[in-house]
């Protein structure tokens, strides 16, 4: 609750719930047949055995980093953003229309234009919920999720049909973006690219404005107790959009990303809920944009340790999912735990007290 | 038109209602109880596997449905525990349950499995259809009704049984009193917390049969991530009828038409990706106008 | 009556909540077929004991005894089971529920051994109705019936599950004078023809005089005294009651008058329902003074501020404030013409709980260019420092100005509230509720500033349902009732026992 101090009993809380998380990964391990210190060695060997590894292991964590700021600041202002998926395709198409039809002209030119459409497509797919939360107030949860599944299959509609490509040998997928256009990698053979620089640079700002601008303060305001931002005069509604529109902007990016220094082109599996990966991060960290930066060096490397772990142990890479959402449970129950024993230790220490005063009296 | 409104039209309708009907049945119990459900995606997920997997191994459809109900009590109390014990968020854990619930159903799947992406296998068992000759003899709509799988029969009664429950016995007043008022319950010596488990675990059941429906009845198979939003599509399905059952029964069906008519229109040659929207179009619709609907009703008392 | 049985035994009881011991050692006992009045200040520690009793709170330290019996489980099942009943303050019905499903919930009479009988329930109803006298349709529904009859339904609830010991928890509250006169009849007839005990927990000490035999007086979770009702007056009472002779100070007024700053023509406004909270309501505050609204909760006052200060729009009239028309502005533009507010609700409105207390005094300000650079660049050092001084000035107590407003005691959110309010240094200041749940100390420091404000030349308007408060503060007062404007005195004109008729007659209307 303290605002500027480091919170101890919360970074207890978290390292207890990734420890169980992890003890109970390792259960399942033995249960299924495993050996949990091996397949975690493999893990950690994974993630962080080579350079290339690790460049895998940073360009993970630009992802769940981007994603998962992208979360935080909706929730910040009081939107659940479930849709950050749907706005991650948008994102992704726009940018690959731009690239392949801009085709031989200048980068300097199609790269700013292609951040321009990417942000665009992402905003606005936001901005749809956002109005309808905050004017009619409609769920945004479930409009959210229902907007990614039609922005998947819209965009897979696009790759498989009008948009599809002449070339031989693509089953679905738009034209090749220009290869001018793409990010150089940075590590040889990895995934990482400059990404992560323009990465840290909006993470920055984001966190720059969520934390020491007025607007900042405005959307944390709405987003704690919305009549209060009303009554004390701030544009509450206005705040609550804005936040939205930065949120669909940054998953439009991350879109951009996958097209632009993964795929070369969209593809329809342009994402494999990577979105949520990121949202999990953010909901772990309780929306702090400096924890879910941590977190997201934590969990990428987990998840390309986890390929390495399925590779060499055959532990299906799908238990980090598992892992990851069990320090979900134990983070949301933290509250109400920590709550519980203290309210207990209090009430017994001062029946305590009161027992001896009673004593000392008689 | 005849060619996209036929008798197989509504079959499927029916057919493909089902797991919303019997999904959105559950969550009308936790949302009767003040919880606000949006787990119900990964209940059914991890109903349509186990109920795959006890058909597999028992080699019958009824152990199926029955280690689906089984792990459906198990979630319905894990989720009850979180959010009526430990007031966590319910958004968080019901969002967190639907990617636990997709995390865990495909490594189980790769590791008892073996495969990935799909399982299907003659070894399961499928819930088989029933025929029923009295209404097989009645011209057209014996052709309709008969000849489906258990759990169209079954989710039609339980859309009489949940009425009932809900609105004519002791327990079903004393549910709905622990959403809206609970301490009305709380000062006549009840714990509310009670019904709210209660209906966690009713819902967990229901999704349950959803899943067991949807992997051995819908399909004879399991697929990662089969519950493709189902989940939240009955929630909608429950605000729309105002949890009311046969109002929500009404809304499930409606998305069963759409689901249809997006399979019928994909015969006719028009892509599957574009169908597919409709019925998460369809929901989105619903929710606003559910909003916008009550909204004037308000102004208008 | 003075010989009879005891009924209820507290011994040596102790209810100790998180931050306050909000009982502390008492022993009291209730005699069968008594009307006990218990009363005290807001938190003095009255419904926690009967929620004791009830079974709600358990003891930390000390003993209960029902009819002999010792408590040894404390949850209401048990407490029912012994006889006891509670209305609360705050009714335990539920809303979209009939009368009678309310009352037979969870003692239901059954049918075919599974289904609620619904015909079984409405004719338990008007059995009840019959043996008590107390008329209420079984099938309404909660919602749509008065308050009054509410707490009816309420009542019947205890008796359907066998209470013959009935605690009444603050229950005129919201009821009106010819409400009120029919509970204390009907509490008195099941005294008489039920032999039943009611212990009725009240502020309000002229009820105490109408309608108990015996009072105890509470002050800060003690037991201060018990009387025969016979034996004391009000004033007695009042100062057993606050701990000493005078409620509160005469605060010395600077004779001001000034211009007219608030000015209100033919107000209409809606409720929630589209129903007319605020009819064709006129009325004008002038700087340097204070005009005090009464009137019971419920006729339109909350509706009549949040139209004035934008919260809600209004139907039709004019609100000017400042010489401006505020007719569709928004809160933050109502503020900027001058117009301070402390709203009824500060938990949900007048602050943010989970804000830091910095934070929630700086809210509204946030983009001065003393705490932020171009109204962007937000400044910590000054913010923390301005927090700090507020502390100070307003006697905040609380370990730090970084921790959750969320923490604070309800007087010292209040301070937090009029902290920042007051420093806006607007010409208009309109308070609501004041002191509500806040203890007496910090009510005495309220008081002061409010007064403060207005010998400095601000406008304030003040709702109040605490009539000792508006006596307190106001140079005019106004009554309201359903609505309208049913008086207008200043202060010293009129006397306490006079004023509860203009707020609860409305012939005076529209003469």
């Amino acid at each position: 609750m303290k605002n500027k101090k480091i919170d101890w009993g919360y970074f207890l809380s978290l390292f207890i719930s990734v420890f169980a998380a992890l003890l109970v990964g390792a259960i399942i391990m033995l249960i299924t047949g495993h050996d949990p210190i091996s397949a975690y060695g493999e893990t950690i060997k994974g993630a962080f055995g080579s350079p290339r590894v690790i460049g895998n292991t940073l360009a993970k964590s630009v992802t769940l980093c981007m994603t998962g700021i992208a979360t935080a600041i909706g929730a910040y202002a009081g939107i659940f953003n479930v849709g950050g998926e749907g706005q991650l395709y948008l994102g992704g198409m726009a940018s690959a229309i731009i690239g392949y039809t801009c085709y031989g002209l200048s980068p300097v030119i199609a790269i700013p234009l292609a951040f321009i459409a990417a942000m665009a497509a992402g905003a606005f797919y936001a901005y749809i919920p956002a109005v309808l939360k905050v004017k009619f107030k409609v769920d945004e949860v479930i409009v959210t999720v229902m907007m990614n599944s039609i922005a998947i299959y819209l965009c897979s509609y696009l790759a498989n049909g009008p948009l599809k490509t002449s070339e031989k040998g693509i089953a679905s997928g738009t034209p090749a973006i220009d290869p001018n256009f793409r990010f150089p990698s940075i590590i040889p053979n990895s995934s990482l690219t400059t990404t992560i620089f323009i990465a840290a640079v909006i993470t920055i700002l984001v966190w720059y404005l969520m934390r020491k601008t007025s607007q900042g303060f405005e959307m944390k305001i709405t987003g704690q107790n919305s009549r209060f931002a009303f009554f004390s005069g701030m544009k509450s509604d206005k705040s609550a959009i804005w936040a939205m529109i930065i949120s669909g902007a940054m998953c439009g990016i991350v879109g951009l990303f996958e097209v632009y220094a993964t795929q070369g082109r969209f593809k329809p599996d342009l994402s494999n809920e990577f979105y949520f990966d990121g949202m999990l991060v953010a909901m772990i960290m309780r929306y702090n944009p400096i924890g879910i930066v941590f977190m997201s060096l934590f969990f990428g490397a987990m998840k390309v340790g986890a390929s390495a772990m399925e590779l060499n142990s055959g532990v299906s890479s799908e238990l980090i999912l598992v892992i990851q959402s069990i320090i979900i449970f134990f983070m949301a129950a933290e509250r109400g735990i920590t709550s519980t024993i203290k309210s207990r230790i209090a009430v017994k220490k001062q029946r305590m007290q009161l027992n001896a005063k009673l004593k000392e009296e008689a | 038109m005849g060619e996209i409104f036929n008798v197989a039209l509504l079959q499927n309708t029916l057919r493909t209602a089902t797991p919303i009907v019997l999904a959105a049945l559950g969550g009308l119990f936790t949302q009767h109880a003040g919880i606000m459900n949006i787990g119900m995606d990964g209940m059914i997920l991890t109903g349509a596997f186990f109920a795959v997997l006890g058909s597999y191994f028992f080699a019958s459809a009824a152990m199926g449905v029955l280690l689906a109900v089984l792990v459906g009590i198990l979630i319905g109390l894990f989720f009850g525990v979180f959010v009526i014990r430990f007031k966590s968020d319910e958004f968080i854990i019901g969002v967190a349950l639907n990617i636990f619930a997709g995390g865990l159903t495909v490594f189980l799947l790769r590791t008892i499995f073996g495969v990935k992406g799909a399982f299907s296998n003659p070894g399961i068992h499928p819930i088989p259809a029933i025929n029923i000759p009295v209404i097989g003899s009645i011209p057209i709509l014996g052709e309709l009704l008969n000849n489906n799988t258990v759990f169209v029969y079954v989710s039609w009664i339980l859309v009489a049984v949940t009425y009932l429950f809900i609105y004519k016995t002791p327990w079903g007043i004393r549910l709905r009193a622990s959403g809206e008022a609970p301490h009305s319950l709380e000062s006549a010596g009840v714990n509310p917390n009670l019904y709210k488990y209660l209906a966690s675990i009713l819902c967990g059941i229901f999704c349950g049969f959803a899943g067991a429906h949807l992997s051995l009845g819908y399909l004879t198979m399991f697929t990662e991530g089969m519950s493709a939003s189902r989940g939240y599509i009955a929630f909608a399905c429950v605000i729309f009828g105002m949890s009311n059952p046969p109002k929500v029964f009404l809304a499930a069906l409606l998305f069963g038409f759409l689901d249809a008519l997006g399979l019928r229109l994909q015969s006719l040659g028009v892509p599957s990706s574009l169908t597919s929207i409709i019925p998460y179009l369809m929901t989105i619709i619903m929710m606003v106008y559910v909003v916008i609907h009550k909204n004037k009703k308000e102004l208008n008392i | 009556m003075d010989n009879a049985e005891s009924i209820v035994k507290f011994e040596h009881i102790s209810v100790q909540f998180p931050s306050v011991l909000a009982n502390d050692d008492v022993s009291l006992e209730i005699k069968k077929g008594e009307v006990f009045a218990l009363v005290g200040e807001n938190g003095a520690g009255k419904s926690t004991l009967m929620k004791v009793l009830y079974g709600m709170n358990e003891p930390v330290a000390g003993k209960v005894y029902i009819k002999g019996e010792l408590i040894t489980k404390y949850n209401p099942s048990e407490a029912i089971r012994l006889g006891v009943g509670m209305v609360h303050q705050h009714f335990m019905l539920v809303p979209s529920f009939t009368v009678a499903e309310n009352i037979v919930m969870c003692k239901e009479p059954m049918k075919n051994g599974i289904f609620f009988d619904e015909k079984g329930a409405c004719e338990i109803v008007e059995n009840l109705v019959r043996e008590y006298g107390l008329k209420v349709s079984p099938k309404d529904r909660i919602d749509r019936i008065s308050v009054g009859l509410q707490q009816r339904v309420e009542i019947l609830k205890t008796l359907y599950r066998g209470a013959d010991i009935l605690i009444l928890d603050e229950p005129t509250a919201v009821l009106t004078p010819q409400e009120t006169d029919e509970l204390f009849d009907v509490i008195r007839r099941i005294v008489r023809e039920k032999q039943m005990t009611v212990i009725i927990i009240t502020h309000k000490l002229y009820e105490v005089m109408a309608i108990s035999d015996r009072v105890g007086v509470m002050r800060r979770g003690k037991l201060v005294g018990v009387e025969q009702t016979k034996n004391v007056n009000e004033r007695i009472l009042a100062s057993m009651m606050v701990g000493r002779e005078v409620l509160l100070p005469k605060l010395e007024r600077k004779k001001t008058s000034g211009e007219e700053l608030i000015n209100i023509k033919s107000l209409t406004v809606l409720d929630n329902r589209s129903l007319e909270a605020v009819k064709n309501l006129s009325l004008s505050v002038h700087a340097g003074e204070i005009v005090g609204i009464a009137g019971i909760e419920g006729n339109g006052q909350s509706e009549l501020v949040e139209a004035i200060t934008g919260l809600r729009q209004y139907k039709s009239g004019s609100i000017t404030i400042c010489g401006k028309d505020i007719k569709g502005m928004t809160p933050g533009k109502i503020r900027d013409i001058g117009v301070s507010h402390i709203p009824e609700d500060r938990m949900t409105t007048g602050v943010s709980l989970s804000a830091s207390i910095e934070d929630n005094l700086i809210s509204g300000k946030h983009k001065a260019e003393e705490f932020a650079v171009k109204g962007i660049h937000m400044k910590r050092k000054p913010i923390r420092e301005y927090a700090k001084r507020l502390f100070e000035e307003f006697d905040i107590r609380s370990s730090s100005v970084e921790i959750s407003a969320g923490s604070l005691s309800g007087g010292n959110m209040q301070k937090v509230v009029l902290a920042r309010e007051i420093s806006f240094e607007n010409p208009v200041i309109i308070i609501s509720q004041p002191t509500r749940g806040v203890d007496i100390g910090a009510m005495e420091f309220i008081h002061k500033l409010i007064i403060d404000e207005r010998n400095k030349g601000c406008a304030i308007l003040l709702v109040s349902a605490d009539l000792d408060e508006l006596f307190a503060l106001s140079d005019r007062i106004v009554t309201i009732y359903e609505g309208r404007i049913t008086g207008e005195f200043v202060n010293g004109e009129i006397d306490k026992s006079d004023i509860g008729y203009y707020m609860t007659n409305a012939s005076k209307i529209d003469e």
